[in-house]
C-alpha cells in the first residue's frame, strides 16, 4: 500500500483515535524519510569550533583535545526542545465540507499530526483554539501532547471568528518564543491577517500558517442558482454560480495569492491546503520548513 | 421545400420553452452553506435577463427536438424531390375509348378499331395502367383499371359494336373521372372512333384534367356516301268500311352522289307488298308513299328497305303494323232536341282515321245497358242525365273507366243532374249567364299543362280566343271534391271542367255544342280539341310501331300480354306479375319478372324483341321493333385533333407533363413520407438530450 493512499484524509476520517490516527500518519511518514534528505535534522552533530573564553566547559570535546591537544567546542544543529503551539482557527467557518470531511476535520488531523511529530522531536507542544476570541489554551508543554490531543479531538466550530482580535490577545498569552502553526481558512482581509501575525513574527515567534480550504472555494464548481448562505454570519445570497464563478475565483486566488505574497514578504511561512490533499503534503510543508528554520539559526 | 400543414409552424413558437429553461437558472429551495460570502459579496448581481443561455448542447438538442417535431407536423414536401416518384413518373394511366356505335359497322372501320385497341394494350408498359371504356350514346367501363394489361387485351376481344348513336361526351367523362382520381405522371385517354360530327356539340362538357391528353385514333375513312331509311310512317284510311293503310317512308342520302334508281321495297310479315325505285338527291331526301293496303287484323311486321350500302344496319326500317283502333261514342240528346241538335258534334268525330271514331246517338231517356257496350265516351249534349237503371249504368260506365263528356245548354237545367250522380258531378246546373249584350265573351284556358289542352299550349296551334260565348250556364260545385278547372269564361265562370271518378273522367263544358250559344263549332281549334277530348276521355293511347336503339322499356306495361286494343297499354294491376321470356334480336333469350327491376328492358340491338309469357310457350308473343337512330347515318366527321383540343386543357395535349405538374402536393407528400424521417430523427434527438441531461445532473451532483 502506498503511503499516500493511507495518508488519505477519507480514508483518515476512519480512525476515531486521534493519536492513533497521529502516530500512523507520523510513523509512516518518517519510514518514508529514510530517504529523504532530511533525515536527523535535530539532534545531530554539525560541527567543531576552536574553545572561546566564555564557553562552557562542558561542550568541550575532550577526545579531541586528546589527540589534538587543542581545545574544541562540539556544536549540534537543531537541538532546541522549542515550543511548538497550534493555533486553531475553531470558527462557524472552518466546518464546512463538500466532500467527506471539513475543513475542521482536516485542521484536526493536522494539528494531531503535528503535534505528536513535534513531540517526536523532543519540542514541547500545546494548543491554542479561537474564533472570535480565544477559546482554549494548552501551554505548551513536554507533557502536554495527551491534553493537546484531547483538546483537538474534542473541538468544536459553533461561532464567527476573525483574526485580528484573537492574535493580539495569543500574544498577550504567548510569553516564550514558540513555532507557532496556525490553521485556518483564512477569510479576512490579508492586510489584517498579515498584521497581526506579524505581531507574533515580531516577538520572535516563528509562524507557519496553513491555510486550509475546501476544494469546493478553490473551484466553485456550484450550477445551480440558489441561495448561498454565509455559515458564520447566517446571511444568505442569491447567487447564479455560472455567472458568478469567474468572477469568485478571480477574487478568490486574488486572495490567496495576496496573503502568500504578503505573507512571504513578512517572512512567515504560507502553505495552503485542500481538504483532498494527503495529510503527508502537510508534514512535507512542515519539515521543510523547520529544517530552513534550523539552517538558519 | 413546401409544407402542406404550414399553420402547424406555430408550433415553433414552443423554442421559447427552451430558451427560458436555459436562460433561468433553477433556484434551489434549500439555502446552500458555504463558508464566507467575503467573496460572492463583491460580485455584482446579475439577472435573468443579463444571463446567458448554459448548457448550450443540451438547449440546442432540445430546441432541435421541438423544431423537428413541428416541421414533422408541418407535413414538409419536395418539389424536386424524386423520392417515391421514379416509377410513377415513367408509368401511364390510359384510358381506352373504343367507339361501339352502329356507325362502327361501316366497312372494316370495328376491326380497325379493335386492332387499334389491341395495339395500345400490347403496347403498355410494365408500370402501366389502362383501362377500357365503350361507348356510344352511353358509356361504360368494360375493364376496370388494374395493372393486369392481359385483362385488357381479353376485354378488347369482348368487345361487340352496338347499335347506338356515337356520343362523344358521355365517354370523355368517364375518361375524365378515371384520369382525374389516378396518381400516375403521364395520363391519356385513346380515343379509337370513326369520329362522326353528330356525335360532338360544342356544348357537351367534357374536359379531361390538367395534364392529361386525348390521343385520337381514327380508323374512320373519308368515304361517308351512305343511304338510310330515317322514318316510316304509317297513314290510315278508310275506304267504305275496310281500313287502308298507306306506309310512307323518308329516304335519305347522306353522300355527295345523286342516288340514282334506289330501288325501295316495303313488305310485311316477309312478304313484299310493294317496291318503288326513286332518285335521291346528294345530300337531301324523299318520302316514298307505297300503295295503299288493307292491314290484315293482327299486328304485322313491316319493313322498308332499300338495297344495302357499306352501313347496312340503316338500310332496313322495321315497324310494328297494329289493326287500326277505333273509338266508339255515344251521344245522349234531350227527347226533345231537335234534327241536327248534334250535328257539329257527330260530324267532328266522323272526320279523322287514327283513331277512327264510330258515334252514334240516343235519347238519353232511352238508354239500355246494350247502347254502353263496348263505348268509349258518352256525351251527354245539353240532356238530363239518365236516371234509374239506364243511370246507374252509365254511373257504372263511368266508374269503370269510361268517359262522359256533359255539355249545358238551354235545356240543361238543375233538374237535369239526378242525386245519384253528385259524386260524378260534384255539384248543381245554375242560372243562365247571357252575354249577348256584351257581344258575347271568351274563354282562357287556365291550365295548358293539363293533357287535354297541353297540344294546344303553342302559338297557332289552336286559338280558343277566337270563340266567341254568348250564353253559358253557371256551374255550381257543391261538396268537398272539386272540378279541376281547365278554362274560364272573362267573368271567372267554369268554362271547361274535369273531374275523375273511379278509373273514368267526366268532363263538363258549360256552354253547349250547337252553334246556338258560342260560335265554338266553327271556329278550327274546334276539330282537334274534340277529338283530343274524346281520346283523352277514352284514356286512349296510340301504341308504339317502333322504338330506338338504346331506349328503355318497362315490360309491366308494355306489352299487355292478356288484351290488345285501345286500352293495351293500361298497367297490369299491382301484384299481378308476370315472368316474362325476351328474345333479342341476336336471339339471346333472358327471363325478367314484372314485378323486379328487370322488368326495364333496355334495346340494345337493333331489330325484333319478341317478348312473351313464360309459362306459355306456344302462346302469342309481342313483337317490339328496334331501330337505329338516323342521327349515326350521317357519317360526317370531324377533325380529331378539333375534338382533341375542345377536352383538354390548352398546352397539355401534346407530349408526357411532368409528375409535378400532375400530381397533387397532399399526393406528393404522402409519397415522400418525410415525416416519417423527421420523427424518427426527433426520436433519436430526445434519446440523446436524455443521455445528456442525466450525465449533466450526474456530474452536477
Amino acid at each position: 500500500m502506498k503511503t499516500s493512499q493511507f495518508l488519505d484524509p477519507k480514508v483518515l476520517a476512519r480512525i476515531d483515535n486521534l493519536e492513533l490516527l497521529a502516530r500512523t500518519v507520523v510513523d509512516g511518514f518518517i519510514n518514508g524519510l529514510h530517504h529523504s534528505p532530511y533525515f536527523g535534522l535535530s539532534v545531530d552533530f554539525a560541527e567543531h569550533r576552536q574553545y572561546m573564553p566564555g564557553d562552557d566547559i562542558r561542550r568541550v570535546d575532550w577526545r579531541v583535545f586528546g589527540r589534538t591537544d587543542r581545545f574544541y567546542v562540539k556544536e549540534y544543529e537543531a537541538d532546541t526542545n522549542a515550543n511548538f503551539c497550534v493555533l486553531f482557527d475553531v470558527s462557524k467557518s472552518m466546518d464546512y465540507g463538500s466532500k467527506e470531511i471539513t475543513k475542521l476535520d482536516y485542521g484536526r488531523y493536522l494539528a494531531a499530526c503535528l503535534s505528536y511529530f513535534s513531540r517526536t522531536q523532543r519540542d514541547r507542544v500545546g494548543i491554542l483554539t479561537f474564533d472570535s476570541a480565544v477559546k482554549d489554551y494548552v501551554p505548551s508543554s513536554a507533557k502536554h501532547l495527551d491534553i493537546v490531543l484531547h483538546t483537538i479531538d474534542n473541538l468544536e466550530a459553533s461561532n464567527p471568528g476573525t483574526i485580528a482580535g484573537p492574535i493580539n490577545d495569543i500574544a498577550e498569552i504567548l510569553t516564550r518564543r514558540s513555532i507557532l502553526v496556525l490553521i485556518s481558512d483564512l477569510y479576512e482581509d490579508p492586510d489584517v491577517v498579515v498584521d497581526s501575525l506579524n505581531l507574533l513574527r515580531h516577538k520572535g515567534n516563528d509562524v507557519i500558517v496553513f491555510h486550509v480550504l475546501d476544494p469546493a472555494e478553490i473551484e466553485f464548481p456550484f450550477s445551480d442558482a440558489a441561495h448561498f448562505q454565509d455559515l458564520e454570519s447566517g446571511e444568505s445570497i442569491p447567487v447564479v454560480p455560472d455567472t458568478l464563478r469567474d468572477q469568485y475565483l478571480a477574487l478568490m486566488n486574488e486572495h490567496m495569492n495576496t496573503l502568500e505574497h504578503r505573507l512571504v514578504t513578512s517572512r512567515i511561512d504560507y502553505c495552503r491546503f485542500d481538504t483532498s490533499s494527503p495529510l503527508d503534503f502537510a508534514l512535507f510543508e512542515y519539515l521543510a520548513r523547520r529544517h530552513r528554520l534550523a539552517r538558519v539559526r | 421545400m413546401s409544407l402542406l400543414a404550414p399553420l402547424f409552424l406555430a408550433g415553433l413558437a414552443a423554442l421559447v420553452v427552451p430558451i427560458l429553461i436555459h436562460l433561468t437558472q433553477r433556484t434551489k429551495k434549500e439555502p446552500v452553506p458555504f463558508p464566507s460570502l467575503m467573496f460572492l459579496r463583491r460580485v455584482p448581481f446579475k439577472t435573468t435577463r443579463r444571463q446567458k443561455i448554459r448548457n448550450w448542447l443540451l438547449f440546442l438538442l432540445r430546441s432541435a427536438a421541438i423544431v423537428i417535431l413541428v416541421m414533422a407536423f408541418a407535413r414538409p414536401w419536395m418539389r424536386n424531390s424524386l423520392v417515391g416518384t421514379a416509377t410513377l413518373d415513367r408509368a401511364r394511366e390510359v384510358v381506352v375509348l373504343l367507339d361501339r356505335s352502329y356507325s362502327m359497322a361501316h366497312g372494316e372501320r370495328w376491326d380497325r378499331a379493335v386492332e387499334a385497341a389491341r395495339d395500345v394494350a400490347a403496347g403498355l408498359g410494365p408500370d402501366d395502367r389502362a383501362s377500357l371504356v365503350l361507348f356510344s350514346d352511353r358509356a361504360e367501363i368494360a375493364y376496370q383499371p388494374l395493372d393486369d394489361p392481359a385483362g385488357l387485351m381479353s376485354a378488347i376481344n369482348r368487345a361487340r359494336r352496338g347499335a347506338g348513336t356515337t356520343r362523344f361526351a358521355p365517354a370523355l367523362q368517364l375518361a375524365e373521372q378515371i384520369l382525374e382520381e389516378s396518381e400516375y405522371a403521364r395520363r391519356e385517354a385513346i380515343l379509337i372512333s370513326d369520329f362522326q360530327r353528330a356525335g360532338w356539340s360544342a356544348e357537351e362538357e367534357a374536359l379531361l384534367p390538367e395534364g392529361a391528353r386525348l390521343v385520337p385514333v381514327d380508323v374512320g375513312d373519308r368515304e361517308t356516301a351512305n343511304r338510310a331509311v330515317t322514318e316510316v310512317a304509317i297513314d290510315r284510311g278508310q275506304s267504305g268500311s275496310r281500313e287502308r293503310v298507306s306506309v310512307l317512308a323518308r329516304i335519305a342520302n347522306f353522300g355527295t352522289e345523286v342516288a340514282n334508281d334506289l330501288e325501295v321495297s316495303l313488305d310485311l310479315d316477309g312478304q313484299r307488298i310493294d317496291s318503288r325505285t326513286v332518285d335521291v338527291e346528294a345530300g337531301g331526301t324523299t318520302v316514298v308513299r307505297f300503295q295503299p293496303f288493307t292491314p290484315p287484323q293482327r299486328e304485322a311486321l313491316g319493313t322498308v328497305g332499300i338495297s344495302e350500302d357499306e352501313l347496312p344496319m340503316d338500310d332496313a326500317f322495321r315497324f310494328l303494323l297494329s289493326p287500326g283502333q277505333t273509338l266508339s261514342a255515344l251521344i245522349l240528346e234531350h227527347p226533345n232536341a231537335p234534327v241536327g241538335e248534334s250535328l257539329y258534334l257527330e260530324r267532328a268525330l266522323g272526320i279523322g282515321s287514327d283513331p277512327v271514331h264510330t258515334v252514334s246517338r240516343r235519347s238519353s231517356t232511352r238508354l239500355d245497358p246494350s247502347h254502353l257496350q263496348g263505348r268509349d265516351v258518352v256525351v251527354v249534349n245539353d240532356a238530363p242525365l239518365p236516371r234509374g237503371t239506364a243511370g246507374r249504368l252509365l254511373r257504372e260506365f263511368v266508374l269503370g273507366g269510361g268517359g262522359l263528356l256533359v255539355t249545358l245548354g238551354q235545356r240543361s237545367t238543375a233538374n237535369s243532374w239526378p242525386t245519384e250522380f253528385t259524386d260524378l258531378l260534384r255539384g248543381t246546373v245554375g242560372t243562365v249567364v247571357d252575354r249577348l249584350d256584351d257581344r258575347g265573351t271568351t274563354l282562357s284556358v287556365t291550365d295548358f299543362d293539363h293533357p287535354l289542352l297541353e297540344l294546344f299550349r303553342t302559338p297557332r296551334s289552336g286559338d280558343f280566343s277566337r270563340a266567341r260565348f254568348f250564353r253559358y250556364r253557371r256551374l255550381n260545385q257543391t261538396g268537398d271534391s272539386e272540378w279541376d278547372v281547365l278554362a274560364r269564361f272573362d267573368d271567372g265562370e267554369i268554362a271547361l271542367a274535369e273531374a275523375r271518378v273511379g278509373e273514368g273522367r267526366v268532363v263538363v263544358l258549360t256552354s253547349g255544342l250547337t252553334n246556338s250559344w258560342n260560335d265554338f263549332p266553327v271556329q278550327p281549334v274546334f276539330l282537334p280539341f274534340l277529338h283530343q277530348l274524346t281520346k283523352h276521355l277514352a284514356g286512349y293511347a296510340p301504341g308504339r310501331t317502333w322504338f330506338a336503339a338504346g331506349e328503355v322499356v318497362d315490360l309491366d306495361v308494355f306489352p299487355d300480354m292478356e288484351s290488345s286494343g285501345v286500352r293495351s297499354g293500361v298497367v297490369a294491376s299491382s301484384g299481378d306479375y308476370r315472368e316474362l321470356v325476351v328474345e333479342s334480336p341476336s336471339g339471346t333469350r333472358s327471363v325478367r319478372n314484372t314485378g323486379e327491376d328487370s322488368r326495364y328492358l333496355t334495346l340494345e340491338e337493333q331489330g325484333v324483341y319478341r317478348v312473351r309469357l313464360l309459362d306459355d310457350e306456344a302462346g302469342p308473343s309481342e313483337i317490339v321493333a328496334v331501330n337505329v337512330s338516323s342521327a349515326e347515318s350521317d357519317l360526317a366527321t370531324i377533325d380529331p385533333e378539333e375534338l382533341a383540343s375542345a377536352v383538354t386543357v390548352s398546352g397539355s395535349s401534346s407530349g408526357s407533363t411532368s409528375f409535378s405538374a400532375t400530381l397533387t402536393p397532399e399526393e406528393r407528400e404522402r409519397r415522400q413520407g418525410l415525416w416519417w424521417y423527421l420523427l424518427v430523427a426527433a426520436l433519436l434527438v430526445l434519446v440523446a438530450e436524455t443521455v445528456l441531461s442525466n450525465r449533466i445532473q450526474h456530474a452536477a451532483r
